[in-house]
């Protein structure tokens, strides 16, 4: 006893809560130990008897709340909280039903007798025992009762306490044993309830909101009350609507959007509150303009939720459909907030799938047929007025839209409505409006033909007796009239009426209709689609059947409509594609394109960019054929690629005259010819990215199955294959074989039949005539056969030998030299294209000693002297072939030495063609050193080892008196230029982090060297600046940011000095165009320094801090000496005027650059440290405001404003 | 504090609607056929090596200023009271803008060049025209080279009391007093936030 006394004393005492929690543990520990002996117990509930005798003073203080009594009413709720405190720790099944029903009493009776300091204990206490597992459920009806006697009291308590009390209510109605008990003892009347109600009516505490208004969802939808009960329980609750919550700067965690589901929840939980409920909504609904948009959407959604959750719709909901609609039709007809509009939408449409029934059960059909009559005769009248077309059709269409029931009993009728008024329209706006309402009804029909195994099985047999009539003669009486009377020369308004008549054709060739055995064909006729389709090709093809001087509009929305429609329409009717395929052929065969304008070159390319996605911007649908269809002809999924690709084929070429027989012409503009390979290009990404987006990557990805070798196979079709096909002879669609229709089958079929096409056109170049083969299209191909390759696995690539097509071209080498086929663009092209797609594995057996790939990699003997094409192509297959080699021993290379040898030719190289006695013409050596950059990048991308040991070559050689070692430090920044071939799209090897390799070992040590400083070699110094720079300007930020303070007194000396790494005059007397050359490399060099002033500007810019002073006056100087304006001083010596002799745009963009710069700096830097550059940078830039290359004026105004903010 | 618009319903002419320059040749046709035109039909179509390409050169054309680079600035300072651009409104227009000497017959870099503007107001007793042609005036001074001379008005009949607006503007001195008020000076600076 004594010992619980003391217990409860340190519990009222202490105020810390893991104290007071350790206590109340220490005595449950003391009754579990002796099993709740009822001396035990009757202790530790005796140990509080202390606080609970209340003294006579108590009282009085009690009546008049006098503050001095405090001290007891607190130390009362607390030595209440050590009994309640114990419990909550107290093992659950131990104490006995005596005990229990004592303590029960005991705290129950706190609730007639302390409403001061025993409630929140008791409260909890009450929880407790609730929980325990002597609970019997007459016992919970005893609690409630006891509760309720706290009558007006309650509201005086704090938030948590009601907390509490809310709590165990709530525990007690949703317990079934508790809720079966209070039913039987208080019946229909529900006696407790209207106790409950008056306890808890006033109510304003969010998080007891929250709990209250579950326990009223709970009564009204459990307890079966009376009517009068029933209503006052909607009484309390309604007056809570439409709720809302104050913004608070203690956020509780429930939010305004919580309270009103939970309300929410109240109205709709049960359908005995329906004929308050829907009363009370749309009368809050009709308040008019009082009611915010918040509070409409509120009142929509509860409407829409009571008529989703009430049962027995027919007598709870039927009623009131008259009102909720007379309400609700001009929320949409006169509505102007779109999401008021959509919500009074979600109501009818709600309203119509309650009507309808459910999956398995459906109601009758007369209800839904009086409400979509009650909705459409509203709504009819309206179509014909254009100010509420587009409203009343959107109410129609709700309804007529939510199930297939709907649907059947009034489309057609509303179709009539429409036609009706298309006769007599108003404006073209009505029009239009009137079409979009028939296109969205026919939209709607495809999908509820696409749900229809969803809903109830009698909805589809109803579907499938549907008649068709009204729809049938859609075309002809509706949108043909309006097509032939708009579509001469339409104005803009008469142009949208044309953009939905495409839309409608399109819907219209959609139509799925249901046959008897169940499956779907299509709706209209054949002769209907092909009359559609030829409709819409005359849109398209306007462009090559009108002259420049017809066709000048500049709006081409109704034909791009019209491409959208076509494609939707041929993924249906695949027919339609082969009929435009003869008409597009027709009209380009129709024009002469051996000298064609400008226009007919653009029309072209339009109709052939067109004509292909069309054809393959999606893959066609397999299920719906035409009911008149011969039966035996399966549309396949491959079908409108190969009409595609075997018409370009037939096309090409459009001209094989107008170019010489060998040379190809580079600078001529795009022609017919490169316009077709560009389009099977096209073709061939388009056809891969639908099937991406049909299929996914991973099905792409799966691997090819056998061991296959196509290019055999293909050997055994004849030369005029494409024809063939088209034809629809046997031979070469076997090479496709049908029963691979789908996923990953599909796919390969398809790279199967790209890979001839491939093929084909590559033997064409190669072989055939010169002529119709421009650079154009020679790149066009090049890429085509890269996209096609590099999407066949390794196993496959091996097995097809490609490595070596890509020398042989897929054909015999007879008749053709081999010196002439080496030094050509057109063969360096070829060869390009595939090397860029192979994978590595598949180019081994290309590195043999000697080999293709070893006479790639380090041949310098046979091509021009100068930098062009073929320099360009060869660099870039030399990097190819460099990156891919895979260094371990092979079959063809044992030793793996290739690599070695190739990367020592060109050490030798280097060493050789800088050396002041057997030096290469600078022009021939520019040309070389390309490629042996781009080998070197090659392999620095996959840090190859062997590059390092070249490094001290090319540093030495940089450092060279000769001008070629000038050429070569300016291009050793190819090594880590971005390349668009080196990439993992293309299976190259690019290692992560090559770039900081490539710095580290190539820049990084010549930094220092580089620095100017007298006792240096000058020429040498420059040179390595020059190689830093090169390097530098094309690394990330990231690569050189811990080098920072070297690199930035390297930068402002470039700027400084502006040129100089042949500063010296070499006395070589260089001519006037090696001088010019030389001068524009320095202005890249100059460009380069600003590129990573640009970059330290935007990532680090503190860096620069003690260096503005240099940096600005460098920038203002190049800004100045590169100004076309800038007075050209007389004499060599000048850097400033050196740097005039570089082109326009190099010239402009270092202006840009510097501009950049000088504007990025007062951005970055307080105003203290640049505030002495103000005046004269200002009047500077206001110069520079005046420079006559827009793009510079721009970058010189956004600097000077941002100068201007600096205020002296 | 809301305060009675001088003109509560102006016309406003959409951005298409605005003078822009053309590109050179057509403009790149955007249809639903075209995303993977950048792949063949790149605008450089020699995909390989550092050859010059002549597109980019083209981008850095000398091309002098002329009244289209001055409408550019101008035309999208906001009104003072509506929520959109004096171009869309109109108060500045393209053929209202005169150079002279025209940019075809400046005879040298530094040579001096006047910008007379006519202005427009939306209706012809805009209480707002001073500051509008006050604007123009602060935004030219800020962009153009120092060798250009600014002159704005209002266009002839254009405004009720045209001869006193243009004397204000005309007047130096009082431009610079007229900045010196800090009312005035927020106010321009407000109209000026929405140049680029």
């Amino acid at each position: 006893m004594a010992q619980f006394k003391q217990w409860a004393l340190e519990y009222v005492l202490s105020d810390d809560e893991t104290a007071q929690l350790e206590i109340a543990k220490k005595a449950a520990t003391e009754i579990e130990s002796s099993r709740a002996s009822s001396a035990v117990v009757g202790n530790w509930a005796a140990s509080v008897q202390q606080w609970m005798t209340p003294t006579s003073a108590d009282d009085d203080e009690m009546e008049d709340g006098d503050d001095g009594g405090s001290g007891d009413i607190i130390a009362r709720a607390k030595a209440l909280g050590f009994l309640s405190g114990t419990l909550e720790v107290l093992e659950k099944g131990l104490l006995k039903s005596d005990q229990f029903l004592r303590l029960i009493g005991f705290f129950g009776a706190m609730f007639s007798y302390d409403h001061k300091a025993g409630i929140t204990a008791s409260a909890k206490a009450l929880r407790q025992l609730y929980s325990m597992k002597a609970f019997k459920p007459n016992m919970g009806v005893k609690i409630l009762d006891d509760v309720c006697k706290i009558k007006e009291d309650f509201r005086l308590q704090t938030a948590v306490t009601r907390l509490e009390i809310y709590e165990l209510f709530l525990g007690l109605v949703q317990d079934p044993a508790v809720s079966s008990e209070l039913r039987l003892q208080y019946g229909p009347s529900c006696g407790f309830v209207i106790d409950l109600l008056q306890l808890c009516q006033n109510e304003r505490d969010p998080r007891n909101l929250m709990v209250w208004f579950k326990i009223m969802a709970l009564l009204l939808a459990d307890f079966d009350p009376s009517s009068e009960v029933t209503e006052e329980i909607f009484k309390v609750f309604s007056a809570y609507f439409p709720i809302s919550l104050r913004s608070s700067a203690t956020p509780i965690g429930i939010t305004a959007e919580d309270l009103k589901e939970a309300l929410r929840s109240c109205f709709s939980s049960h359908q005995r509150v329906a004929s308050h409920a829907f009363p009370f909504l749309v009368q809050k609904l009709d308040q008019g303009d009082a009611v915010t948009v918040a509070v409409k959407l509120d009142i929509l959604k509860t409407i829409q939720a009571c008529i989703k959750r009430y049962e027995n719709p027919q007598a709870n909901v039927v009623p009131h459909i008259e009102n909720i609609w007379n309400s609700l039709k001009y929320e949409v007809r006169n509505g102007e907030v779109k999401e008021t509009i959509d919500a009074t939408l979600d109501v009818l449409r709600a309203i119509a799938r309650r009507l309808d029934g459910t999956g398995t059960h459906k109601l009758e059909d007369s209800l839904l047929r009086s409400y979509v009559d009650l909705v459409s005769r509203d709504c009819r009248d309206d179509l014909a007025n254009p100010t509420y077309t587009k409203q009343a059709g959107l109410l129609l269409m709700t309804v007529i839209g939510a199930n297939i029931r709907a649907y059947l009993l009034y489309n057609a009728s509303f179709i009539d409505t429409i036609r009706q008024n298309l006769r007599q329209p108003k404006s073209p706006t009505h029009t239009k409006d009137l079409l979009l309402l028939l296109n969205s009804l026919l939209k709607t029909r495809i999908e509820l033909f696409r749900n229809r195994k969803q809903g109830h099985p009698d909805d589809e047999k109803a579907l499938a007796a549907e008649t068709r009539t009204h729809l049938d003669t859609l075309f002809h009486d509706v949108y043909l009239p309006i097509w032939t009377t708009k579509a001469k020369g339409p104005v803009s308004e008469e142009k949208d009426v044309l953009k939905q008549v495409t839309q409608g054709l399109a819907l219209l060739i959609g139509q799925p209709v249901l046959q008897p055995d169940g499956t779907l064909a299509l709706l209209c006729s054949a002769s209907v689609c092909s009359e559609i389709c030829s409709l819409l090709t005359v849109t398209v093809t306007k462009g090559l059947t009108l002259s420049s001087n017809d066709n000048q509009s500049e709006d081409t929305a109704l034909e791009d409509e019209a491409v959208l429609a076509l494609r939707t329409i041929v993924l249906n009717y695949t027919d339609g594609y082969a009929e435009l395929a003869v008409r597009v052929k027709a009209e380009i065969k129709k024009r002469d394109w051996v000298s064609p304008s400008e226009y007919s070159l653009n029309a072209l390319k339009d109709l052939l960019s067109r004509f292909t996605f069309i054809g393959c911007s999606e893959l066609p649908s397999s299920i719906a054929t035409s009911t008149d269809m011969p039966a035996q002809k399966q549309p396949s999924t491959l079908e409108h690629f190969i009409t595609l690709t075997t018409s370009l084929l037939e096309l090409f070429p459009l001209s094989s005259q107008g170019r010489s027989s060998e040379a190809i012409d580079t600078e001529d503009g795009p022609s017919a010819n490169a316009h077709v390979v560009s389009s099977l290009h096209a073709s061939v990404i388009w056809f891969r990215d639908a099937c991406e987006a049909r299929y996914g990557k991973e099905v792409l990805a799966t691997p090819f199955s056998g061991d296959q070798n196509w290019l055999q196979e293909f050997q055994q079709l004849p030369e005029d294959w494409p024809s063939q096909i088209r034809r629809g002879d046997e031979g070469p669609d076997s090479l496709l074989s049908a029963s691979q229709q789908d996923g990953a089958g599909l796919y390969h079929q398809f790279l199967k039949l790209s890979l001839l096409i491939v093929r084909h056109l590559y033997r064409s170049a190669a072989f055939g005539p010169r002529g119709p083969w421009g650079e154009r299209a020679l790149v066009q191909l090049s890429q085509m056969a890269a996209l096609v390759v590099r999407n066949l696995d390794e196993k496959l690539q091996v097995s097809c030998n490609l490595a070596h097509q890509a020398f042989d071209f897929f054909g015999s080498l007879e008749g053709h030299s081999e010196q002439s086929r080496s030094s050509d663009l057109l063969t360096g092209l070829l060869t390009l294209g595939i090397l860029q797609g192979l994978r590595p594995g598949a180019l081994e057996g290309l590195y043999t000693p000697g080999g293709e790939a070893e006479r790639f990699m380090c041949d310098t003997s046979s091509f021009g002297r100068s930098p062009s094409r073929e320099s360009d192509i060869r660099a870039a297959i030399g990097a190819i072939l460099v990156n891919k080699y895979n260094g371990k021993p092979s079959t063809s290379d044992p030793d793996s030495s290739v690599m070695k040898r190739v990367l020592n030719f060109w050490g030798n190289w280097v060493t050789e063609s800088v050396a002041a006695s057997s030096a290469m013409d600078p022009t021939t050596f520019h040309a070389y050193n390309r490629i042996a950059m781009n080998v070197l990048a090659g392999a620095a991308a996959r840090q190859d080892k062997h590059v390092l040991a070249l490094v001290p070559t090319l540093h030495q050689a940089a450092a060279s008196p000769h001008p070629n070692g000038e050429i070569l430090a300016q291009s050793l920044g190819l090594i880590v230029k971005e390349n668009p071939l080196l990439t993992p799209a293309n299976h190259a090897v690019v290692k992560r982090f090559y770039k900081q390799w490539a710095y580290s070992h190539l820049a990084k040590p010549l930094l220092q060297p580089a620095q100017p400083a007298p006792d240096k070699d000058a020429l040498a110094a420059a040179r390595y600046r020059v190689a830093v720079l090169s390097v530098v300007s094309k690394c990330p930020f990231t690569v050189y940011q811990d080098d920072l303070d070297l690199l930035i007194r390297l930068l402002v000396t470039a700027l400084s000095s502006r040129g100089g790494g042949n500063g010296n005059g070499n006395g070589n007397g260089s001519s006037d165009q090696q001088g010019k050359e030389e001068e524009a490399e320095r202005s890249a060099q100059v460009a380069a320094a600003l590129e990573v002033f640009v970059e330290i500007l935007s990532h680090e810019p503190q860096a620069l801090k003690g260096y503005l002073r240099e940096v600005i006056r460098g920038v203002t100087g190049v800004y100045q000496a590169c100004s076309p304006f800038a007075p050209v001083k007389e004499g060599g010596g000048a850097a400033a005027a050196s740097l005039k002799a570089p082109s326009g745009a190099a010239q402009a963009t270092c202006r840009r650059l510097a501009l950049q710069v000088l504007g990025a700096i007062p951005t970055r830097f307080e105003e203290r440290h640049v505030l002495v550059y103000s005046l004269p940078t200002q009047r500077m830039l206001a110069v520079a405001c005046g420079d006559p290359v827009r793009k510079v004026r721009e970058v010189a105004r956004s600097a000077r404003a941002n100068w201007a903010k600096i205020v002296v | 504090m809301e305060r009675d618009l001088d003109n509560a319903n102006p016309t406003i002419l959409s951005v298409s609607q605005l003078p822009s320059r053309s590109r050179k040749g057509t403009a790149a046709r955007h249809g639903p056929d075209s995303t993977c035109h950048g792949i063949i039909y790149p605008q450089h179509h020699w995909p390989y090596g550092s050859s010059p390409s002549s597109d980019e050169d083209e981008d850095y054309n000398e091309d002098p200023m002329d009244e289209q680079d001055v409408y550019d600035l101008i035309s999208t300072i906001s009104d003072p009271e509506h929520p959109h651009t004096l171009g869309q409104l109109s108060v500045v227009r393209l053929p209202d803008i005169h150079l002279s000497p025209s940019p075809t017959e400046l005879p040298g870099p530094e040579s001096l060049v006047t910008v007379l503007i006519e202005l427009t107001p939306t209706i012809n007793h805009c209480s707002l025209a001073t500051v509008i042609g006050l604007a123009v005036r602060c935004r030219l001074e800020q962009t153009l080279p120092p060798n250009y001379r600014v002159d704005v008005r209002m266009k002839d009949g254009s405004h009720a009391q045209d001869d006193q607006v243009n004397k204000q503007l005309g007047d130096k001195e009082r431009v610079a007093a007229a900045l010196e008020n800090d009312t005035l000076q927020r106010m321009v600076d407000k109209m000026l936030e929405t140049c680029a």
